[in-house]
């Protein structure tokens, strides 16, 4: 017996779109590139897509820069029928200026700065403790 | 395009530097007891039967540590963004809306259609056209190798007829010339006259040839 509903109900789908990262997979080890894709909840990170909006070079290159693009047009449309970004393409889109800035990414760089002053400190301390001690002895 | 406002700036307390642990926090950070022991196998290499590793035997995982004032920070542009982010959505899905509408009822849709109709019933008729044509030129094939037909069908009753014909002549001739030599035949009535004949008359067929091609037919006879 022939499985008709594959058959007849290609379209159906209940389950929702995402915006979301698919990696582009060019079989290279060590060297991922990501596409944004529309795709179905339910369907593998790099299955069947609906749609692609763009991409996501993780790796920076000579200048430094880690490339993003962005099909806005589309994304709008998708969005406003009604699909999700994930976090990552939220954190993204936020970046680029379309979306606000997502608040994980000021807490982010927030954290960051204290460390990085809190590292600043104890090396001064440090230093000072050092000079001290070798101005004592 | 729209405008996003970006967020303000963050006032710390004076005098106090929040927590930072090396990790990220997740998406809702508890504020349960550091001492509540989460899931202890989610996902990972191991099945449900295999004994913990040597390493991690006495291991109780711990979510990392939250602080308080971050979180109140936090949850105050958390709400910001999701505000903003429904907005936007709203927006978009009214563009989406409107852009339909417009697809369907407007101002070019008219003309689009009725040029759609026009291309539509020009290709029909050519399609007839066409059709009408093939027609034609089908059934003016379809007479002609009929025709051809019905001719080869003659022409071969006409030359079966002949061959019939023929035979029958030759067949007759064949009659007559035998009718003809039966006449010279030897009967018993016959016999005893044409031995007397060939005895009285002797036939000599014998005859020498010259190297010049004379022919003589005197010989020794007895």
């Amino acid at each position: 017996m022939v499985h008709l509903s594959s058959f007849l109900l290609k379209k159906y789908h209940s389950g929702y779109v995402v915006i979301r990262l698919a990696m582009a997979g060019h079989k290279q080890a060590n060297r991922p590139f990501y596409r944004i894709v529309a795709a179905y909840n339910k369907r593998s990170r790099d299955g069947k897509y609906i749609e692609q909006l763009g991409t996501f070079d993780p790796l920076p290159n000579i200048y430094n820069e880690k490339l993003v693009s962005f099909n806005f047009d589309r994304i709008k449309y998708w969005i406003g029928c009604g699909a999700h970004p994930t976090k990552p393409v939220a954190k993204l889109l936020g970046l680029s200026g379309f979306f606000p800035l997502h608040p994980m990414t000021v807490t982010e760089a927030e954290r960051r700065r204290a460390q990085a002053k809190l590292a600043e400190t104890t090396a001064g301390t440090e230093d000072s403790q050092e000079e001290e001690n070798r101005a004592g002895v | 395009m729209h405008t996003i406002c970006r967020q303000g700036a963050v006032t710390h307390q004076p005098g106090h530097v929040p927590v930072i642990s090396g990790r990220s926090v997740q998406a809702a950070p508890l504020l349960a007891p550091r001492s509540a022991v989460l899931v202890e196998a989610v996902r990972g290499r191991k099945s449900r039967t295999d004994p913990v590793a040597k390493s991690k035997v006495g291991r109780i995982k711990v979510p990392p540590p939250v602080d308080p004032v971050e979180m109140l920070v936090l949850k105050e542009r958390y709400s910001e963004y999701e505000l903003i982010m429904r907005a936007l959505r709203l927006e978009f899905k009214e563009e989406v809306l409107r852009k339909k509408y417009e697809e369907e009822t407007g101002s070019q849709a008219e003309e689009r259609a009725r040029q759609e109709e026009e291309e539509h019933r020009a290709l029909i008729n050519w399609n007839d056209q066409e059709n009408l044509r093939m027609l034609k030129a089908r059934i003016l094939r379809v007479q002609k190798e009929e025709e051809e037909a019905e001719r080869k069908k003659m022409e071969a009753a006409i030359q079966r007829e002949q061959q019939l014909e023929e035979s029958i002549r030759l067949r007759e001739k064949e009659i007559l010339q035998l009718q003809e030599e039966a006449k010279n035949f030897i009967t018993l009535e016959n016999l005893d006259q044409r031995i007397e004949d060939a005895l009285d008359n002797p036939k000599n067929y014998n005859f020498a040839v010259d190297k010049e091609g004379k022919v003589v037919k005197r010989t020794v006879l007895q």
